[in-house]
């Protein structure tokens, strides 16, 4: 049995007083534990950016990457072994500006790995610049007359792919993160988990509490169907009164990426165990 | 005997009129018959219209260039006669199939004066007689050619069934079509080739692209996962690794663009298979930021970097070797890579294979550098003689390990990541032993030398460039990339020849940059020419760098057109050396 504390490092965190990293950490910790997978088991991927700082403070195989290129790492790295369970993790900046392409097309592609958005409405690595959901119209670092460019709902963009698991979750409830987590890791495909993150030095417009009084679980909605795309567009549209989370949209008959490829059909090797000199003298005659 | 001979046809018209594929029959045709061919595809970078052609050079012995000048002119189209009929060497024969075209007074005089034939060849005629439709035109046109030349049908017909993809109702209908091109009456003298070589049969040969030839040596290397964004020169990678797919079971992706390709490549490396990406200059540029990621990481990566002319989208569908400061210089930051380049099938499909090795044990990034010229050529080959051994630097036990330790070599132990209980980071920011993130003074400049300390095994293991002629003589010449097969084509030709002494210094490890051997070699020459497919020749500003020679002869071509014979003959003023063929009355 995997208990959290193989997940806890050495090392010290550096993210500010109470940062909702520390919460979105705990939470994976917990459901990596109680899916009882070990440190050496899973890889952990970080974007560039406060939460990816985290990268080195949990005890795991992790990559620290490029600032907005950690979903096509993520990828590469699930095609080529299975038997490791991929996560990735990202900002808001990284995820919906400097790599917003390789959000569309890892839903697009299925690819079977989780991937965690830490949205706390911000760039803060880069101290406290507008990211695209920061809301019209705020006073942000490099925004001095407020942000001109209209507010993106990720969950929207997300939806509207078709994916095959779209939760959001609240950094401010570890158990509903854990749970959350779970059911990503569990998901064969593309989960894309949205975490809604506090960031109490540069978002002070949404801070913990203002989240606290607005989310509720779909689940407590009388016939909410999570298999239903359009219900979820419809409660994923409000993010200022009363905020959808849990589980918004899954399709479990979306075949995931590998499972596609007719190359890979009757293989059951992974790629990591197959490295070994070919012979292509059959395909060379072909030129004869 | 008839090392001497050595002749071009081109077939010529609009893109969309199937001339790559007659081409590429033809080339086959004349291999089947005897002869070492080289097949050389011009085309603009558009579907259809423009100009394209495909030019096939055979001799009898090993050839891997072209000629500007031609024997045999095959028109589809009224603008291929007026580029091509200029082109024609004395006594040359234009066929084509153009019902109204008119010369000017320049170019009836030019057929005066180099008793050039033309042949109608009335197609539109044959093709309602065997109830086909214009595209079999070229294929007409291919039968009326091998009977100038009096070759076997047999042959093309081969050749047919080889190139053309297609089902058998079309296939058939193209065999009618070049057995009516082949009876079609020209009134008119035939074209007398010599009798082929007959000391190797090269009938037996593969002709692939440098494209394919790369390919196959990451099959072969045990690359298992593809990963590319479409981009000239080589698209024609992805397709072909596609094609085998199913037979290779690899994973070949096309992916939402470069960067997304290296990252996922990088990954891929990182868990432990082998994956490879290939692109060209646009796109190489975007991967920079991650072959930077892979030297800070040290996940090794290997990056196929297919040159064409630029600056921006340059001219797509050409050539160049301009892209060596790219190679060498590119990425922020300062670490070790290696740069190697292809010119050939044979080092295609080795330096594929070595550039892993070198990019696993090392733990670096590898550039492999192509031009266009070796990427879309069709080379003639009989067999890979390099059996290179796969060498990954992989440690079985990490317990006592840590990843990014310091060592001696610089080379830290890797194990992958799942193999063992031991976990480590793999960190873009400056980090130490275990990966975890510093910015400590010490840690960071003995972090920074480690990595460093690896460019001197490197060079340990990177061969000296190689060497073709003797050591000492009249003339020492230098080059990378394709230009190779020019110069050793020219100096086969010329080798009779008593005019000079000609020494060719090839160098394939282009970085780091080996020296010696060059240095001890200069001393020795009257003359050193530096010879290069781009305008600053880079390979001499990377020689002077290192050890202050400076290049006073230097012949460099960047018009987007590789180097043809005549360039060379015409710089060292030769004439016409080859034997050409006869045609007889
Ligand atoms: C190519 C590149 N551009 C810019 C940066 C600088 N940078 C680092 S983090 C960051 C933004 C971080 O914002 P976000 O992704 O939302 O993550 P957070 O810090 O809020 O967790 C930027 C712009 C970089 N590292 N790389």
């Amino acid at each position: 049995m995997c208990n959290c504390a193989a997940y806890n490092s050495d090392e010290l965190y550096t993210w500010c007083t109470n940062c909702g990293n520390y919460g979105i950490h705990a939470s994976i910790k917990r459901a990596l534990a109680d899916k009882n997978i070990k440190p050496s088991e899973v890889l952990l991927c970080f974007d560039i950016g406060c939460h990816g700082n985290g990268a080195d403070k949990i005890n795991a195989y992790s990559v620290h990457g490029l600032h907005g290129r950690i979903l096509p790492f993520a990828a590469g790295a699930a095609i080529a072994n299975k038997a490791v369970t991929t996560i990735a993790f990202g900002g808001d900046g990284g995820t919906l500006s400097e790599g917003i392409n390789h959000l569309i097309h890892s839903i697009r592609a299925n690819y079977n790995f989780t991937f965690v958005l830490h949205d706390n409405s911000n760039y803060g690595l880069t101290t406290g610049q507008a990211s695209a959901t920061t809301k019209q119209g705020l006073e942000m670092n490099s925004s001095p007359s407020g942000v001109t460019s209209d507010t993106l709902i990720p969950m929207e963009l997300v939806l509207s792919l078709k994916p095959s698991f779209a939760a959001r979750t609240f950094s401010g409830n570890i158990k509903h993160m854990e749970s959350i987590f779970k059911q990503a890791i569990e998901h064969e495909g593309f989960s894309y988990v949205e975490v809604l993150q506090s960031c109490p030095t540069y978002n002070k417009v949404t801070p913990h509490e203002w989240y606290a009084q607005r989310v509720y679980d779909v689940s407590t909605l009388e016939d909410y169907d999570s298999s239903d795309l359009e219900l979820a567009r419809k409660v994923a549209q409000d993010v200022q009164d009363k905020i959808a989370i849990g589980v918004l949209y899954l399709n479990k008959d979306k075949k995931d990426y590998y499972s596609r490829l007719a190359s890979r059909k009757s293989i059951k090797t992974e790629l990591v165990e197959e490295v070994k000199g070919y012979n292509v003298g059959n395909i060379i005659d072909k030129f004869r | 005997m008839y090392n001497n001979f050595r002749s071009a046809i081109k077939i010529g018209g609009e893109s969309g009129q199937g001339i790559n594929s007659v081409g590429k029959a033809l080339a086959y045709t004349l291999k089947y018959s005897g002869f070492y061919t080289f097949g050389y595809r011009e085309y603009p970078s558009i579907i259809e219209g423009g100009f394209a052609s495909y030019q096939v050079d055979f001799s009898g012995v090993p050839i891997n260039s072209s000629s500007k000048n031609i024997d045999l002119a095959i028109c589809i189209s009224r603008a291929a006669i007026h580029k091509m009929l200029p082109e024609l060497n004395r006594n040359g024969v234009l066929i084509h199939s153009v019902i109204r075209f008119s010369l000017n007074k320049e170019e009836a005089l030019l057929i005066q004066k180099n008793n050039i034939k033309v042949f109608y060849i009335d197609v539109f005629t044959i093709i309602k007689a065997i109830n086909a439709n214009r595209l079999v035109q070229n294929t007409i046109l291919l039968g009326a050619a091998i009977k100038l030349l009096k070759v076997d049908i047999e042959f093309a017909q081969k050749a047919l069934g080889k190139v053309l993809n297609v089902d058998k109702k079309v296939l058939d209908l193209n065999f009618t079509a070049l057995q009516a091109g082949y009876e079609f009456e020209i009134d008119a003298e035939v074209i007398d080739l010599p009798a082929s070589a007959t000391k190797e049969n090269p009938k037996d040969d593969f002709l692939m692209l440098g494209n394919n030839a790369i390919a196959l040596g990451a099959v072969k290397a045990g690359v298992r996962a593809y990963y590319s964004y479409p981009m000239t020169p080589t698209s024609s990678i992805l397709e072909f690794l596609a094609d085998l797919e199913i037979e290779t079971g690899m994973v070949v992706k096309q992916a939402e663009d470069e960067i997304t390709a290296v990252q996922m490549a990088l990954g891929t490396m990182h868990m432990g298979s082998r994956a490879l990406v290939a692109t060209s200059g646009g796109g190489f540029d975007l991967m920079t930021e991650s072959l930077s990621m892979a030297a800070i990481t040290e996940i090794p990566l290997v990056i196929v970097l297919g040159q064409r002319p630029g600056p921006a989208t340059g001219l797509p569908t050409w050539t160049a070797t301009g892209d060596l400061n790219l190679a060498v210089y590119s990425g922020h930051g300062e670490f070790v890579r290696c740069v190697v380049a292809i010119s050939d099938i044979e080092s295609a499909y080795y330096l594929i294979q070595k550039a892993f090795n070198i990019a696993e044990t090392f733990q670096i990034p590898v550039i492999v550098l192509t031009d266009k010229q070796v990427n879309e050529s069709m080379f003639q080959g009989n067999k890979f003689t390099a059996e290179i051994v796969i060498e990954r630097g992989l440690i079985n036990d990490s317990k006592t390990s840590e990843r990014y330790q310091l060592t001696k070599s610089g080379i830290s132990p890797r194990w992958l990541p799942g193999s063992s209980e031991k976990t480590f980071i793999a960190n873009s920011d400056e980090h130490f032993f275990n990966g975890r993130l510093t910015e400590d003074e010490t840690e960071v400049q003995l972090m920074v030398e480690k990595r460093m300390k690896k460019e001197t095994g490197l060079l340990k293991v990177i061969p000296d460039p190689q060497l073709f002629g003797k050591r000492s003589g009249d003339v020492l010449l230098v080059s990378w990339g394709s230009p190779k097969n020019t110069i050793l084509d020219f100096l086969n030709l010329v080798k009779g020849d008593s005019k000079l002494d000609f020494t060719y210094l090839h160098y394939e490890y282009l970085f780091p940059l080996k020296t010696e051997l060059f240095e001890k070699l200069v001393k020795n020459f009257k003359r050193v020419v530096l010879i290069e497919n781009n305008y600053f020749g880079q390979l001499g500003q990377l020689i002077k760098k290192e050890t202050g020679y400076n290049f006073k002869e230097k012949v460099l071509k960047y018009n987007g057109r590789p180097f043809f014979l005549e360039d060379l003959l015409d710089y060292f003023n030769y004439g016409r050396t080859m034997e050409r063929p006869k045609i007889l009355k």
